[in-house]
């Protein structure tokens, strides 16, 4: 029994729970979810929501249950690279999540299925798309109920979006603190007032709060009063929905690295020479998982995943990072994915036991560490002593490679404007030292026209 | 394990238990809607019948089909 390992993430639902044996995940279905799963398997859902991208694929596998007294199957499904988390995501990210929940749930009652939630955390980003993960989330639906999952729909996509969109696209950091979804109270009164006047808001999110207020000590049946609802009408909520979601917009700009790249000193044949260093480091250690960290656009995260490798592309400011999700589904790109990380406060594990959703730290390693362009704002702007910057580099991945930037640097010199030069170690021979405890460096290379250097270096 | 036992025994039991709490605002703020929203759609569709009814015909692709909320790109 010790060879199993169960995933602290599933652990609510009593239809099934997610574990791993060997290194490969699976789930346990439960004896008490069998007619759900019959009907999502046999009822043609399960093939049509993978066919379109919907629903991550599994197969039935013969293997020995964890809890044989519960079990009624055991599957394996395709294991998706990287979990990434609704605070890390862009407003895009999240409402491509939002319509993809609302498109499965409109599948599933033509299947005669309902989900019976709408977590944000049951989506993934798998081959580009918003995929739900959580194979178990479907039930038999009932004529004459209502959406079980509609609170949780609301807490988990139309809060933040909506405080994104009409408030401030920071506001979904309040994600990592409400881990169910940002309370409708909550939302309601962060957003202006103009909102109450836009009918999908004012009823899905505003009186919907309200409502949520009177009715707190009412019992369900109390409130319900034996009313049903039809399936036309269940189909017009998911309409509504749809419509209100897709319906909130943001657009990123004016942000911090907007103009970045017109911004710096480089020089074409700078730029050109430092893509082609990371290119062929690259081509030579060929990783399977990539870190770009400081990815802004995303400009090398493309060298490492047009050459294959899975790369997330993690930015600080969530304009750049919504402008690399668009670019990347203009491109269709299935291997990168943007999100949204501040360095110097990296997602914290949270939830029950703080083990249900992990921290960065615990998602990795990669294979490989970008840290281009970076290491003046880690050291400088936010006095990260250089020692610090590498063991956490060490602890993030296997391979680094890394770009210099000294004192001489326009870009640095911008970030000493305003302060004090407390920095008399920042050199490159002390970073080389610094760095040497940790890293092997295998490669040095100065980049043309500049005063910058790329390093390659491999973990001791 | 205890817990696992209770939620089976209230599923067999009752059909509508939900495992999680649907909210009792929740639940009637979406039954209001959705009454309007339905009643909103069986409009629309006898709103394209009766066009239809005076010669109108107009391609209306994918009204109440899903192909429109297909996963595409909209960059």
């Amino acid at each position: 029994m010790n060879k199993n390992q169960t995933l602290d993430s599933s652990f609510r639902d009593p239809s099934g729970f997610l574990f791993t044996r060997q290194g490969i995940l699976y789930r346990q279905v439960n004896r008490a979810y069998a007619e759900n799963y019959a009907r999502l398997m046999e009822s043609g859902l399960y093939a049509k929501l993978v066919k379109a991208g919907l629903l991550i694929p599994h197969t039935e596998v013969s293997i020995e249950p964890p809890a044989p007294e519960l079990a009624f199957k055991v599957i394996c499904p395709e294991r998706v690279p990287f979990i990434s988390y609704p605070y890390e995501w862009s407003f895009g990210e999240l409402k491509d999540a939002a319509l993809a929940t609302l498109s499965i749930q409109k599948r599933a009652l033509k299947a005669g299925m309902s989900l019976k939630d709408a977590s944000a955390y049951n989506i993934q980003f798998y081959q580009g798309r918003p995929t739900l993960i959580d194979s178990l989330s479907f039930e038999v639906y009932q004529e004459g109920e209502p959406w079980v999952a509609y609170r949780q729909f609301c807490q988990h996509f139309l809060s933040p979006l909506a405080l994104m969109a009409y408030r401030d696209v920071r506001l979904s950091q309040l994600l990592r603190v409400y881990i169910d979804g940002i309370p409708l109270d909550l939302a309601s009164s962060l957003l202006p007032g103009r909102t109450r006047y836009k009918l999908g808001l004012a009823t899905h999110l505003h009186l919907h709060a309200r409502a949520q207020r009177r009715y707190a000590d009412v019992s369900l049946a109390e409130a319900r009063g034996g009313r049903k609802m039809s399936q036309q009408a269940l189909l017009g909520l998911l309409e509504s929905l749809q419509t209100t979601i897709r319906a909130l917009e943001w657009k990123p700009a004016g942000t911090e690295w907007a103009d970045y790249y017109g911004a710096t000193n480089y020089t074409d044949a700078a730029f050109e020479h430092k893509k082609n260093l990371v290119g062929d480091w690259l081509s030579t250690i060929q990783p399977k998982i990539a870190w770009d960290l400081g990815a802004n656009t995303g400009v090398f995260s493309r060298q490492a995943a047009s050459r294959g490798t899975f790369t997330l592309a993690f930015d600080i400011d969530p304009a750049a990072v919504e402008q690399n999700y668009r670019q990347v589904k203009t491109e269709k790109l299935t291997n990168l994915l943007p999100l949204v990380l501040d360095l110097t406060n990296p997602s914290p594990a949270i939830g029950w036991h703080n083990r249900e959703r992990e921290s960065l730290v615990e998602r990795g390693p990669a294979d490989v560490v970008l840290a281009l362009a970076l290491i003046h704002h880690l050291a400088i702007a936010n006095n990260v002593p250089l020692e610090r910057l590498a063991r956490f580099l060490s602890d993030l991945g296997e391979w680094l490679i890394v770009e210099w930037i000294p004192k001489s640097d326009s870009q640095v010199q911008k970030l000493l404007r305003s302060r004090l030069d407390i920095f008399p170690g920042y050199t490159q021979e002390v970073f080389e030292e610094t760095f040497k405890p940790y890293f092997e460096i295998q490669k040095v290379s100065a980049i043309r026209d500049s005063d910058r250097s790329v390093y390659l270096m491999k973990r001791k | 394990m205890l817990w696992l036992v209770g939620a089976l025994f209230s599923v067999l039991t009752n059909r509508t238990a939900y495992y999680l709490d649907p909210g009792s605002g929740s639940f009637l703020i979406q039954l209001l809607i959705a009454a309007i929203a339905g009643a909103g759609i069986v409009i629309a569709s006898q709103w394209s019948r009766i066009r239809r009814l005076f010669g109108k015909k107009k391609n209306q692709p994918s009204e109440a089909e899903d192909e429109d909320d297909e996963q595409k790109p909209d960059a």
